[in-house]
């Protein structure tokens, strides 16, 4: 079990580490605030799994507190991705407007910079009754069961810059309240994102207890003026005591502005009477909005994009042929209006071709204002390159109202093949004469033109099919395999043949032994021993030739040995004595055989090899 | 009298075929004429009759990529150039035009891995040959070491070296048929082409796909299919963007 586990951390850190290198953003959960409402700051570090986070923040004017640790992993098709959030409380001391400056995170020897954020801080309500003008629906007034309210931080912005915005609707709890509609933020010159709700607690406002629902969305300006935002609409049903029987002296329908309806005795009673569900609108103050228009100096490349960001890029392979598809992948990530951030244009697309990019969008907050949008551009050289052109990317920074282009680092490629890219005109400086061979005009050239019709046509028609899908192929592999049943047959055949004539060499050489024995024995007439060793002597060459015995003769048998004329003639005797014993029918004389004849037909026959 | 009927269909047979070929050579000179009096659509008309009715030679898709080209319609002109060459794979004509023709629509071409690129010395028929033939070579060598008297180590070094050209030979055939110009192989002929990462016009980019692009197609799914990229990435692309350059 353990060995699993460990294998399947491995694994995953195998796959985070393919995955993609680490990463860190930084995001405030609201860039507008007033003095001593906290706001949290988490830093996000994705793909490591150690780092090391700043453990003190100091910034003049507010007081910043480590505030824990949370770690997160996700496995999506087999990848792995972990990331580490370091959460910080921010306590604004004064109004003002404060950047945070970019921390450096350690990870894994790396360093990592966070973007720098903004965070302003207005007055608290308590000091000024103009830092948060839209709250005036809020309950000052304790008789209010519900309330909603508009919390517009910042009244000042730039056409298309993304302003965050919170509602907060309250209720008394005894009114058991059910939301209908969510609320709206009604006006015009701006368009809302989708809103999100994003806490329900309960709080105590002027003595009276409320469950305060809190949605965030973010809006922008589409032109500039000065224009009210809202009043915020939303509709919900709430528990209302039923109307006395007795004439009063307010209606209960009217909630905002009069007294307490659960000032009824039903509500002291609860056995009393029973309430009855009442649906009713509520509604916020608007709030005054002042939208400037963006300066005129726009760069070229500006989209449209507002807000802080920052920009990596990298591009793969970076060893390639002339045409052969480069991928380049831009990530933006920062705060702001991330649906006007357009992919990063090249600033000298001289030698590339520039395919149209795709993107994808992860953000951070509920409200999507704040993310990394990353583009996947590809981009062919047409020539021989050493550098990837610089990609640049224009923002307008409503902090410090101006423009800001970022610019890729060059990224050194190595691209076979083609002409090497006139590097000299990149770098003749502006104003100097051009070289003559600049100067000189380049040859358009012409488009090249594809080649003649071919007007003879196959007679046989070809195939798409892959050979060993079609039946003549099998078909034709019936041949080899007939040939290999016949080969097969035929050495099967020769091996019966073979061990046959073993077989009959085998006996011939036991026939030629037993016959020597028998010679050497004394007890054999002449005529069983003269015929038994002629026998030996054809038996011996027949063996010698590899033929049948009986077809040996004298002759055969004498130059199958090589004999000479003393042997020739001593063996001529021996096969006519032979022929005479067996034919004649007499024993000429003695029944036996002499010794002296006996050891010259042995020395005969032994020498015969 | 059977024999007299034999010979008479056999004439027919004969007669019938010989009238469909000289009908399909006549439609071809006609497409022909077309295409050089500049009537490139009538061209393209006559070329795909020809196509469709499966009597494909590498010339035939050849003169309709030209058509096609010459209509500014580079995916498919580089879709039939890419058939021509999967028909004969030493066309120079296809070749020359498929380069021009990718230049012009700046198609991304599939990156094939190193396997692939090695193999590339000859085409899967080609290893089909070499490994039937050294299947048989070695099973003849394996039969004789069976039955002959004396093992001869010529023999055996045969029959080994046999046997591993027939392994390699067949993996050949697997990797270039599976591999990214195999029988997968599409090419993008619509316009405004993007791969998606799901089945929805309205879903993230992964890659725009300029006319005459490859593909390697990995399943279908509707009117998707899910495909991998040039950049190696997949992406569901619509069904009617592509096809398959193996018919």
């Amino acid at each position: 079990m353990a060995v699993l586990l460990g294998a399947l951390i491995a694994f995953a850190e195998d796959n985070r580490a393919f995955a993609e290198p680490p990463s860190v953003t930084a995001v405030l959960s609201n860039s507008e605030a007033v003095v001593g409402q906290m706001v949290e700051l988490q830093i996000k570090v994705t793909g490591a799994g150690n780092a090391q986070p700043p453990e003190h923040i100091s910034i003049d004017g507010l007081e910043i507190h480590a505030t824990g640790t949370s770690r997160q992993f996700e496995m999506r098709n087999f990848t792995t991705t972990s990331s580490v959030t370091y959460n910080y409380a921010i306590l604004p001391l004064k109004a003002g407007q404060f950047a945070i400056p970019s921390q450096t995170i350690l990870v894994g020897g790396k360093s990592l910079r966070t973007p720098e954020l903004t965070l302003n801080v207005a007055d608290s309500p308590g000091r000024s009754s103009a830092s948060r003008p839209a709250q005036n629906a809020r309950p000052g007034n304790a008789s209010k069961l519900v309330f909603a309210e508009l919390i517009v931080p910042k009244k000042t912005a730039f056409v298309g810059e993304i302003v965050p915005v919170q509602i907060r609707l309250g209720f008394d709890p005894r009114t058991h309240p059910r939301l209908i509609d969510l609320p709206e933020i009604t006006g015009q010159g701006f368009t809302a994102h989708k809103l999100q709700q994003s806490g329900e607690n309960r709080e105590t406002i002027s003595g009276r207890t409320y469950d305060v629902v809190t949605f965030k969305t973010a809006i922008a300006a589409a032109r500039a003026g000065n224009f009210e935002i809202g009043p915020v609409k939303a509709k919900a049903q709430v528990l209302t005591p039923r109307r006395p029987s007795s004439p009063r002296s307010r209606s209960p329908f009217d909630l905002f502005n009069l007294d307490d309806p659960f000032s009824d005795p039903f509500f002291s009673d609860p056995f009393g009477e029973v309430g009855e569900r009442r649906e009713i609108e509520i509604n916020s103050e608007p709030v005054a909005f002042d939208v400037k228009p963006l300066p005129q100096n726009a760069p070229a490349n500006f989209s449209g994009a507002i807000g802080n960001f920052t920009m990596t890029t990298d591009a793969k392979p970076k060893s390639v042929q002339v045409g052969d598809p480069i991928t380049v992948t831009t990530t933006i990530s920062g705060r702001g209006n991330f649906d006007r951030v357009n992919a990063p244009g090249i600033e000298d697309e001289h030698g590339w071709h520039k395919y149209p990019p795709s993107s994808k969008f992860k953000q951070d907050d509920d409200v999507g204002i704040s993310g990394t949008r990353t583009f996947e551009t590809v981009l062919s050289p047409n020539e021989k390159k050493q550098s990837m052109p610089v990609m640049a990317f224009s923002y307008f920074d409503p902090v410090k109202e101006q423009y800001v282009t970022l610019r890729s680092d060059p990224i050194a490629i190595n691209v076979q093949g083609g002409a090497l890219a006139d590097a000299g005109a990149a770098v003749v400086p502006p104003g100097s004469p051009p070289p003559a061979a600049v100067a000189a005009p380049t040859p358009v050239q012409k488009p090249q033109d594809i080649l003649y019709q071919l007007t003879e046509r196959s007679t046989v028609a070809q195939s798409f099919g892959p050979l060993y899908a079609r039946r003549l192929f099998w078909t034709v592999q019936l041949v080899p395999l007939l040939a290999l049943i016949g080969f097969a047959g035929w050495k099967i055949r020769q091996a019966r043949i073979n061990n046959r004539e073993a077989r009959r060499i085998a006996a011939l050489q036991h026939e030629a032994v037993e016959l020597m024995r028998k010679l050497h024995r004394s007890d054999a007439s002449p005529r069983e021993y003269y015929a038994e060793a002629s026998r030996v002597v054809r038996v011996k060459a027949a063996l010698a030739r590899n033929v049948d015995p009986n077809t040996v003769d004298l002759e055969t048998a004498a130059d199958t040995f090589g004999l000479n004329g003393d042997s020739r003639e001593r063996l001529r005797r021996l096969f006519e004595q032979s022929d005479e014993l067996q034919y004649s029918g007499t024993h000429n004389g003695s029944e036996k055989i002499s010794p002296e004849s006996r050891r010259d037909v042995l020395e005969l026959i032994e020498h015969l090899k | 009298m059977k024999n007299y009927a034999r010979l008479l269909a056999f004439l027919l047979c004969a007669v019938s075929t010989s009238s469909a070929f000289a009908q399909l050579d006549s439609d071809f000179a006609k497409a022909n004429q077309d295409y050089a009096q500049g009537n490139f659509k009538e061209a393209i008309s006559g070329y795909k009759t020809l196509v469709g009715s499966g009597q494909w030679s590498a010339n035939l898709l050849y003169d309709l990529g030209n058509a096609y080209f010459r209509t500014g319609d580079f995916g498919h002109a580089i879709l039939n150039y890419e058939r021509a060459l999967a028909l004969e794979r030493h066309h120079p004509e296809a070749t020359a035009n498929l380069q021009i023709a990718r230049d012009e629509a700046r198609a991304l071409e599939m990156q094939q891995s190193w396997p692939e690129r090695y193999l590339q010395f000859a085409n899967s028929n080609q290893y089909s040959i070499a490994a039937a033939v050294a299947f048989w070579v070695g099973v003849f060598c394996i039969v004789r070491l069976i039955f002959g008297r004396r093992r001869s180590a010529a023999t055996i070094a045969l029959s080994i070296l046999s046997l591993f050209i027939f392994a390699i030979a067949t993996l050949a055939v697997y990797g270039l048929d599976h591999g990214s110009k195999g029988r997968a192989l599409a090419i993008v002929t619509g316009q405004d082409v993007q791969a998606r990462l799901a089945t929805a016009d309205t879903a993230n980019s992964v890659l725009a796909l300029p006319p005459g692009s490859e593909v390697k197609i990995l399943s279908t799914r509707g009117d998707w299919v899910y495909a991998v990229l040039p950049n190696k990435l997949r992406g569901w692309i619509p069904v009617k963007s592509t096809e398959l350059v193996r018919l």
